[in-house]
């Protein structure tokens, strides 16, 4: 097994090296660039054009490349041309804000999910398993941002439960009890919107994987040897069946940085989401390239990681 | 005063998904009839939101300000307007600003700021003095020392930002210092502890709205001295996290990108404020309605006008309006640009070089409707290039266009363009098909509608007017579009914020790269150099030099002004006077600011 992720590993650096080429140039196509927007009666165009000649815009592309591929195998990313700091103390920035918040929305999310796809499944056809299945077709057609905006009016400003943006009030001294609490209270209301539109596919997946396994023979030899019902749920059923979530653990937990634009733009929250699609608009280059190389590498890993989940889990899969 | 395009096209695009459709403005857009001969005030009159806010009660001790920054993205945080270019970031910046002086109704400098400035026209100099006692908000004093190292920050040769500029070449010695040849801008002289000399190489009227290479602001040079401008500077925590600064508050708190916290400063010029605390909090633009309703916050900053309707009719708050520095027009191309020699070259032969075929596209447009229906009056027809805040330039007895499409008619069929085969749509002189292609910036989903209600009206007085790649198009597309004269481009609707110096020069100069329409003639390089010539140093003679210069663009209608528009402050019923004129503006004083109540009024 070891082996295969060597081997694995190995080839993510072409993979990575022909995606950071392609994302490189097409980046470059964009029409403007960071600079457009500067653009006001007060500025002077040939400043402007000095900034870019500065930046490298001219050079050709091969030689952009070269200093910036060069640089990043250093760890060195370049600097936001909007927010003027080392991209990778920006993305470090948003990403911890994007991490905790996923994070905290992902256990939301097995919380929610795991009780009612089993239940849906254990009875199946009932009215709960009816108001289940009701349930998560309201959330999944339900979009992001209207829900968000219902639950920040309600919870929000009507019964004020909630802070209704940013992650930490600013006047707390950082390193309290009452600091991290407050933080925490700042994440859970989109944690809580995050869950709950994410929470159809676990049930749906974990619904119909137990009716699946209702009616498999090693169920029948559970029973037939005296076993409770509530045992084989808990113990042969369930396991089983968490297969096609586990199937999906790995993208999960790579895909904690992912971000939501939505819920960041909706709870004012600053994270991932929001900072890929402002680089694109904004044509930060440097942002746009590093984050598209991250999330190029978090879904190769998420693939790995995976498999590696899954021969763990089900022993009949082995990678080698 | 600078503005962020990109951030307003990042909220528009966020808007355009969030924001509901405004069916009045689509009715309006499907219809286009009825009386829009004279058309009606609206109860929803901008005008009737006065500049200054006053509130009834007894003030009570100290209290926190609340202050909502309405963005849907994370401010970025550089506090230091040598290397600052974010609205937002200045925004926070006004509550401890570095401004060393003050302006009047006129944006010229008076003398009730930190610095007094006295201008030598004969020999080019300007002379900077601190009056009194000034300190910083660490405690130390204000010397000649910080006023001269802004301008070493921005001439230094590792600066990156975008003001080292021609203007800023305008001092003696920026541009030896700047390449490196000299240790010191030979033009700028400390005179002794408290004030300092400039020497210029041309001195203009600008420079009594701090314009010709002067810079506004002091820079703490004990904090930063140590610094290196490269790299460094800019992510010093110097700049980002505690910056030392001049005005009203300081900053005691940063969350990154959220929120600000600002104290008191103890060490203020006018006095220690009386307010204890300014919180500052970004506000997503989706909520900042019901934030407001529900008493979050006493005022609401960069308040979207589009989301005039839910703070329209709230009881806890007021409505302060203002007009903003800004207009947008239609241009004609009309040239090109020549990049080499930095030259627009005017092209007698181009195909909009008509002056009766766009006088007749402006009398075509029905803007007043527009403003009206999809604008709630926020927005109003503009009838000159130079917006009515700057009152003394400003000429109001100036038509424009308004609405007269039988005017247009008349117009087209003077010019020539005449409907030969019959199918309702004009030809050209030669009798061959004519079409006019319009540039547009995709921007709300309001935008879409109205550009479609002007092409209706186009083609009621029988212009086929069709859009350039068939749809909006996205900013930075249209700009490169604009700027490099694409020939699919015809005319283009777009907006010009100006800064505190009026002068037209940058915009519509022989020279301007910024003269998107290309246009250019003897007469109007005369006026412009006549705008900003030793002459116009007597305020008479250069409002006068405004008015001849409006005049003559309203007439040639090369850049046809399409509206002025209206910024909105709501503030909470528990602030008691808040002043938004520029004259006056309560910013200026706000150690005076006072509140009624220990929470805003729900």
């Amino acid at each position: 097994m070891w082996k295969t992720i060597v081997r694995r590993v190995l080839l993510m650096i072409p993979q990575l090296f022909i995606l950071s080429l392609f994302i490189f140039i097409l980046a470059k196509q964009m029409p403007g660039d960071p600079f457009t927007g500067l653009i006001t009666p007060e500025t002077d165009p040939s400043r402007i054009e000095e900034l870019r000649i500065k930046a490298g815009f001219y050079d050709p592309w091969y030689v952009q490349y070269y200093h910036w591929i060069t640089n990043a195998f250093q760890g060195d990313f370049g600097r936001s041309y909007t927010y003027k700091i080392a991209v990778s103390t920006l993305i470090g920035e948003r990403g911890l804000n994007t991490f905790w918040l996923s994070l905290l929305s992902a256990i939301f999310v097995y919380l929610i999910a795991i009780p009612l796809g089993v239940l849906a499944g254990r009875y199946q056809e009932s009215f709960l398993d009816k108001s289940i299945t009701l349930y998560s077709f309201i959330s999944y057609a339900i979009p992001t941002f209207v829900l968000s905006l219902i639950f920040v009016y309600i919870f929000g400003y009507r019964l004020m439960w909630f802070p209704t943006s940013g992650t930490v009030d600013v006047g707390l001294e950082s390193g309290t009890m009452e600091y991290y609490w407050n933080k925490i209270h700042h994440l859970l209301l989109p944690a809580i919107t995050y869950a709950i539109l994410g929470t159809t596919a676990i049930i749906q997946y974990l619904r119909s994987e137990i009716i699946d396994a209702k009616t498999q023979d090693y169920v029948k030899t559970a029973r037939s040897k005296g076993i409770p019902m509530r045992k084989v749920y808990t113990r042969h059923i369930f396991r089983n069946s968490l297969l096609p979530i586990a199937a999906f653990l790995g993208f999960t937990i790579t895909g904690l940085l992912g971000g939501s634009i939505f819920i960041e733009t909706i709870f004012g929250f600053p994270g991932m989401g929001q900072l890929f699609i402002n680089s694109i608009m904004s044509r930060d280059y440097s942002v746009i390239t590093a984050l598209v190389m991250l999330y190029g590498f978090l879904t190769l890993l998420g693939s790995l990681l995976s498999d590696i989940i899954m021969s763990i889990v089900d022993p009949r899969i082995r990678i080698d | 005063m600078k503005k962020n395009w990109l951030l307003l096209s990042v909220i528009f695009a966020v808007m355009f998904v969030l924001a509901a459709c405004n069916n009045e403005g689509k009715e309006a857009a499907k219809t286009g009839d009825g009386n829009k001969e004279k058309p009606t005030q609206t109860e929803t009159d901008a005008t009737k939101f006065p500049m200054e806010i006053t509130n009834e009660g007894d003030a009570i001790k100290g209290g926190t300000l609340k202050v909502a920054l309405v963005t849907d993205t994370p401010f970025k945080g550089v506090f230091i307007p040598e290397l600052s270019d974010d609205a937002y970031d200045s925004t926070i910046l006004d509550y401890a600003k570095n401004e060393i002086f003050e302006l009047d109704g006129d944006f010229q400098v008076k003398d009730t700021g930190i610095a007094k400035l006295e201008v030598d026209k004969d020999n080019k100099k300007a002379k900077i003095t601190i009056q009194g006692d000034v300190k910083w908000s660490d405690g130390q004093p204000l010397t000649a020392e910080d006023l001269i190292y802004p301008y070493e920050i921005i001439g230094h040769p590792d600066y990156d930002g975008k003001r080292y500029d021609d203007d800023f070449q305008n001092i003696v010695g920026a541009k030896e210092y700047h390449d490196g040849k000299e240790k010191t801008i030979s033009g700028i002289k400390k005179i002794d502890e408290k004030s300092i000399e400039i020497t210029f190489k041309k001195v203009s009227p600008a420079i009594y709205s701090v314009g010709d290479g002067l810079w506004g602001y002091a820079a703490p040079k004990h904090q930063l001295e140590s610094i290196p401008v490269k790299d460094a500077l800019i992510a010093s925590d110097a700049v980002r996290k505690n910056p030392v600064t001049l005005g009203a508050f300081k900053i005691d708190k940063i969350v990154n990108g959220e929120s600000v916290q600002l104290v008191a400063n103890e060490h203020y010029f006018k006095g220690k404020p009386k307010l204890d605390k300014v919180v500052i909090e970004v506000v997503p633009s989706s909520s900042i309605g019901e934030a407001l309703k529900t008493g979050k916050y006493d005022i609401a900053e960069h308040y979207p006008t589009t989301q005039f309707d839910s703070i329209k009719d709230l009881s806890n708050i007021t409505i302060a309006s203002r007009p903003e520095m800004s207009y947008s027009y239609l241009g004609f191309k009309v040239g090109k640009y020549d990049k080499a020699n930095r030259i627009n070259i005017f092209d007698k032969k181009s195909k909009m070089n008509d002056v009766n075929l766009r006088q007749a596209i402006g009398y075509a447009m029905d803007i007043e409707s527009v403003t009206e229906k999809f604008y709630q009056g926020l927005r109003v027809r503009a009838n000159s290039l130079i917006p009515p805040v700057f009152a003394s330039y400003y000429d109001g007895t100036l038509e424009g266009y308004h609405y007269d499409p039988e005017k247009a008619k008349e117009l087209l069929d003077k010019a020539g363009y005449k409907d030969v085969d019959g199918d309702g749509i004009r030809e050209d002189k030669d009798g061959k098909k004519f079409t006019i292609r319009l540039a547009s910036m995709a921007g709300s989903d309001t935008d879409e509608a109205i550009v479609e209600y002007y092409r209706q009206n186009w083609k009621e007085v029988g212009l086929n007017v069709e859009l350039t790649t068939g749809r909006l198009i996205e900013f930075n597309s249209f700009y490169d579009k604009v700027e490099a004269d694409d020939p699919e481009i015809d005319m283009y609707m777009a907006a010009w914020k100006t800064g505190t110096n009026p002068s037209p020069v940058g915009l519509y100069g022989e020279g301007a790269e910024f003269n998107m329409s290309r246009y250019v003639s003897a007469d109007l390089t005369k006026m412009l150099k006549d705008i900003d010539s030793e002459k116009s140093m007597d305020p008479k003679h250069r409002a006068e030099a405004f008015r001849k210069w409006q005049e003559y663009m309203s007439k040639t209608a090369t850049t046809m002004p399409m509206y002025f528009r209206t910024e909105l402050f709501p503030v909470n019923k528990r602030v008691k006077n808040f002043n938004v004129d520029y004259a006056n503006e309560t910013k200026s004083e706000l150690q005076t600011i006072e509140l009624t109540a220990d929470a805003p009024v729900k």
